[in-house]
């Protein structure tokens, strides 16, 4: 698949604002990547609700998640999504599982889960991934 | 019987096991089991800011629900999204190769045959089935919160309006109860903006709450509303304490419908008390 660069992206945008009326962020006085879109620079690449209704309304069929993607891998991640990369990359979730979660399973009468072992989370990163940012 | 790949995801396997129960008690009841996947990892999703490796993690876990077999079925939004977003860019052969070379170091194959489902879309697809098992009319005012993620985008997941979805509304109706509408129904929960602001998310939250007001029960169906909107309730403010509204996943409103008792549902005692006040 011919993956697209950013300015390639970008070029569908006519900055009709449509996304940054949708919003949620915006309607709460933040700044997301729909301001980036409109042309203001005062925004953070992480602050979205993930809801994903900037890119159902686009007229222009916009890829604004992927965009957002890429310019979250310019930006400081904030604390909470550095702890949940660092635990999938650790043992495979975004959360720390342990004995306790089968306990709790068990006291609502669920069965044990078998967790992921450590050697398949090594095999699924495997590679370098800054090369293959830089690759783009 | 029918069966189905269950995927919980991280936070409804870590934090939720009551939503994960009273789906598997509501699926058995129309006819459905559904088997945990062994070995299953997380979806992928907080892989996607970072690195294209989040493909690789979401085809582990569709290719070992291949190998069994089964259809996935998802509680949570981002997982439905993510999975499905895979099963999109996997079409690409050389995209497929790359992961299948990955896989096949734990005997794994991904050959795109596994579909998956967000819980709300299969079950309107057993509107009939659900229908024939309520027992027992809710005479409940209920507003409904739906999963964004299961909706959108529309490309990919082909299901229901995207803007503003039914398929929550039409299922909560066979219930008996009165699906009130709201101002912020169709708005974001703010669960995943508060990884980034706590602050600006529980204002989501606390808007979302404020609107329903009038309610007896909100309903929703995906671990990142249920964690915002009832766990961290406490957070939300003043305006919320004292407020009689109860937080139920979709499940567990459906097997109350079904006469299952409560606490097979995993519904507290005291929200129990506040539906049974309710009913009543």
């Amino acid at each position: 698949m011919k993956e697209r660069t950013l300015d390639e992206l970008l070029e569908d945008c006519t900055r009709c604002g449509r996304c940054r009326e949708v919003c949620i962020v915006e309607r709460l006085g933040g700044h997301s990547i729909t301001s980036f879109l409109c042309g203001d620079e005062n925004y953070s690449s992480w602050l979205c609700s993930s809801c994903w209704r900037c890119q159902e309304v686009c007229p222009q069929g916009v890829d604004i998640h992927t965009i957002m993607m890429l310019k979250r891998r310019e930006q400081e991640p904030p604390p909470g999504y550095e702890a949940n990369l660092v635990n999938v990359m650790s043992f495979g979730y975004a959360l720390p599982m342990d004995d306790g979660v089968n306990e709790l399973r068990r006291v609502h009468g669920l069965d044990a889960v078998q967790f992921m072992p450590a050697e398949r989370v090594e095999i699924l990163l495997q590679g370098d991934m800054v090369e293959k940012q830089e690759d783009r | 019987m029918e069966r189905i790949a269950l995927f919980p995801g991280c936070l409804v396997l870590q934090r939720m096991p009551q939503y994960e129960k009273a789906t598997k008690e509501v699926l058995n009841a129309i006819g459905i089991q559904s088997e945990s996947i062994p070995r299953a990892a997380c979806c992928g999703a907080p892989l996607e800011s970072f690195t294209d490796r989040w493909l690789r993690f979401a085809a582990y876990n569709l290719s070992l629900a291949e190998r069994m077999g089964l259809d996935v079925v998802t509680l949570c939004g981002n997982c439905t999204n993510t999975l499905l977003r895979a099963n999109v860019a996997l079409e690409d052969p050389s995209l497929r190769r790359e992961v299948n070379e990955v896989l096949s170091k734990m005997g794994l194959r991904y050959d795109g045959k596994t579909t998956v489902q967000h819980l709300v879309q299969l079950l309107t697809e057993r509107l009939d089935e659900l229908r024939a098992r309520m027992t027992r009319q809710l005479s409940l005012r209920v507003a409904v919160t739906h999963p964004c993620q299961a909706f959108r985008p529309h490309e990919v997941t082909c299901f229901d309006d995207p803007l503003e979805p039914q398929a929550m509304r039409q299922i909560v109706a066979l219930t008996g109860a009165e699906v009130v509408d709201y101002v912020a129904e169709h708005d974001c929960c703010g669960s995943t903006l508060y990884l980034v602001d706590k602050e600006l998310g529980l204002e989501a939250g606390r808007r979302k709450l404020a609107s329903v007001a009038g309610a007896d029960v909100l309903v929703d169906a995906c671990g990142n509303c249920h964690l915002l909107l009832e766990r961290f309730r406490g957070f939300l403010g003043n305006s919320e304490r004292g407020s009689k509204l109860v937080v139920l996943t979709l499940p567990q409103l459906l097997g109350l419908a079904m006469d299952i008792d409560a606490a097979d549902l995993g519904i507290s005692a005291a929200s129990g008390r506040a539906i049974a006040e309710a009913v009543a």
